[in-house]
C-alpha cells in the first residue's frame, strides 16, 4: 500500500475519494465506513471496500435490511470477501475476529405446578385439606431463602433489612393467628 | 460519544474544506465535542430559494455513523417536506433509508437537492404542501418572499407581499405571525386578519 493513502490533501486525492461510491478505484482503500485506511479489510460483491468490523457494526444496526452501506446491494457476512495484503504476518480470516454472535440459546422448558393436582379434583374436601398442608412449606420455603434468582437480601443493619425483619415478623404472626383459627374454629 | 463518530466527523470535516469550497455549503462545530454542527446551504438557481443562506442545526447521535445524524433549518422556509414553524425535514436519507457510507457533505447536498425537487405528496408541512399543488403561484411568492425575507436571498422583493405585510404589523400583530398567517391564505390580508384577530 502507497504511504500516500494516509495524506489526503496531497496531489494524490485530488478527486473526491469517499462517500459516494466512486473513488475507489483511484489508489484509495479507505473504508467507507470510517473514512479511514480499511483495517482487517472486506469487500463486498458489489466492490465496496469495508473494515470488517465496521460492516459488522452496519449489520447488527440494522438486521432486517442488511444493505451495503454504499449502493444498498445485499450484502451479508457470506456476502463479502477478505482481502490480504502482500506480507501481512496475520492471514487469519477476518470475519472470524470478531466475538462470534451470541449463539442462540435453548434454556429448558420450565415445568410449572409440576404435578398440581387441585384443578383435577373438583372435590372441595380435598382442595381445602390440600391448601392447609402446603401452606406452612411454602411459607418455609420463603423463610429459608432458597436461592432462586430474586434479587440478594439487603445488607445487614440497613434501615430496609430492618423494615423486612419487621415484615417478616408480622407475617409470622398473621401465619400462627391463621393456625390456631383453621385448627380451633 | 463513541471514538468512531468522532474520528469519522472529524475526518469529514477535513475532507469537506479541501472540497467543497465551490458547492455552496458550509458545515462547522458548534461546539468541542463533536455532537452538535452548523451547517449552511445556498439556495439553488431556478428555484424561489436561489441565492438565500439557510442554516442549519446538525446533531450527531452517538451510535453515527451507523444512524442518521439529526437535520432542522434553523433559518426559516416555505417548503412542503420542511416545516415552517419548527424547520423539521422530511428526508428519507434522515430516516429509514439512510446508510453508513452517506456524509454529512451528501446529506446538506441532497437538501440541496430537495429545495430544487420538492416532494408535496410526502411532506411535512401540510399547509405548504396544500398550496404547492392547489395555488403553485403563491406558493412560488410566499417562498421567494420567505427567501428574501430570513434567509438574505437577492432580488427585487414582492411589492405586493411587503405592503401586506406592513399593513398587517401595523395592526399590532408580531411580524413574524403575521407573516405566517398571510402566507398561509395565500396573500389574502382580509382572512389573514381574520385568522389573526381570533
Amino acid at each position: 500500500m502507497e504511504p500516500s493513502t494516509d495524506q489526503p490533501g496531497t496531489s494524490h486525492s485530488t478527486t473526491n475519494p469517499i462517500s459516494d461510491g466512486s473513488g475507489e478505484n483511484n489508489g484509495q482503500f479507505e473504508c467507507n465506513i470510517c473514512l479511514d485506511t480499511a483495517k482487517d479489510a472486506v469487500i463486498s460483491y458489489c466492490g465496496h471496500l469495508f473494515c470488517w468490523p465496521c460492516l459488522h457494526q452496519w449489520l447488527e444496526t440494522k438486521p432486517n435490511r442488511q444493505e451495503c452501506p454504499v449502493c444498498k446491494a445485499g450484502i451479508g457476512k457470506d456476502k463479502v470477501v477478505p482481502l490480504y495484503g502482500r506480507g501481512s504476518t496475520n492471514n487469519q480470516d477476518p470475519r472470524e475476529k470478531l466475538p462470534p454472535r451470541p449463539q442462540a440459546q435453548r434454556p429448558e422448558a420450565e415445568n410449572r405446578n409440576p404435578g398440581f393436582p387441585g384443578l383435577n379434583f373438583g372435590d372441595g374436601s380435598f382442595q381445602m385439606s390440600f391448601g392447609i398442608g402446603a401452606f406452612p412449606f411454602g411459607f418455609f420455603g420463603t423463610l429459608f431463602n432458597i436461592n432462586d434468582g430474586r434479587p440478594r437480601p439487603p445488607p445487614f443493619g440497613g434501615a430496609q433489612y430492618q423494615d423486612e425483619q419487621m415484615l417478616s415478623r408480622v407475617f409470622l404472626w398473621v401465619a400462627v393467628i391463621l393456625m390456631f383459627w383453621l385448627f380451633f374454629l | 460519544m463513541s471514538s468512531i463518530s468522532v474520528t469519522r466527523i472529524q475526518r469529514e470535516l477535513k475532507d469537506i474544506k479541501s472540497e467543497c469550497s465551490g458547492q455552496n455549503i458550509k458545515i462547522e462545530l458548534y461546539n468541542d465535542e463533536y455532537t452538535n454542527l452548523r451547517g449552511e446551504i445556498v439556495g439553488p438557481p431556478e428555484t424561489p430559494y436561489h441565492g438565500g443562506v439557510f442554516k442549519l442545526i446538525i446533531k450527531i447521535p452517538e451510535s453515527y455513523p451507523f444512524n442518521p445524524p439529526k437535520v432542522s433549518f434553523e433559518t426559516k422556509i416555505w417548503h412542503p417536506n420542511i416545516s415552517s414553524v419548527t424547520g423539521a425535514i422530511c428526508l428519507d436519507i434522515l430516516k429509514d433509508q439512510w446508510a453508513a457510507a452517506l456524509t454529512l457533505r451528501t446529506v446538506l447536498l441532497s437538501l440541496q437537492a430537495l429545495l430544487s425537487d420538492a416532494e408535496p405528496d410526502d411532506p411535512q408541512d401540510a399547509v405548504v404542501a396544500r398550496q404547492f399543488k392547489e395555488n403553485k403561484r403563491a406558493f412560488l411568492k410566499t417562498a421567494k418572499f420567505w427567501a428574501q425575507h430570513y434567509a438574505h436571498a437577492p432580488g427585487p422583493v414582492d411589492k405586493d407581499c411587503v405592503e401586506k405585510l406592513k399593513k398587517a404589523t401595523e395592526m399590532g400583530f408580531f411580524k413574524d405571525v403575521s407573516l405566517e398567517a398571510l402566507s398561509k391564505y395565500s396573500w389574502n390580508l382580509e382572512t389573514a386578519i381574520q385568522h389573526l384577530t381570533n
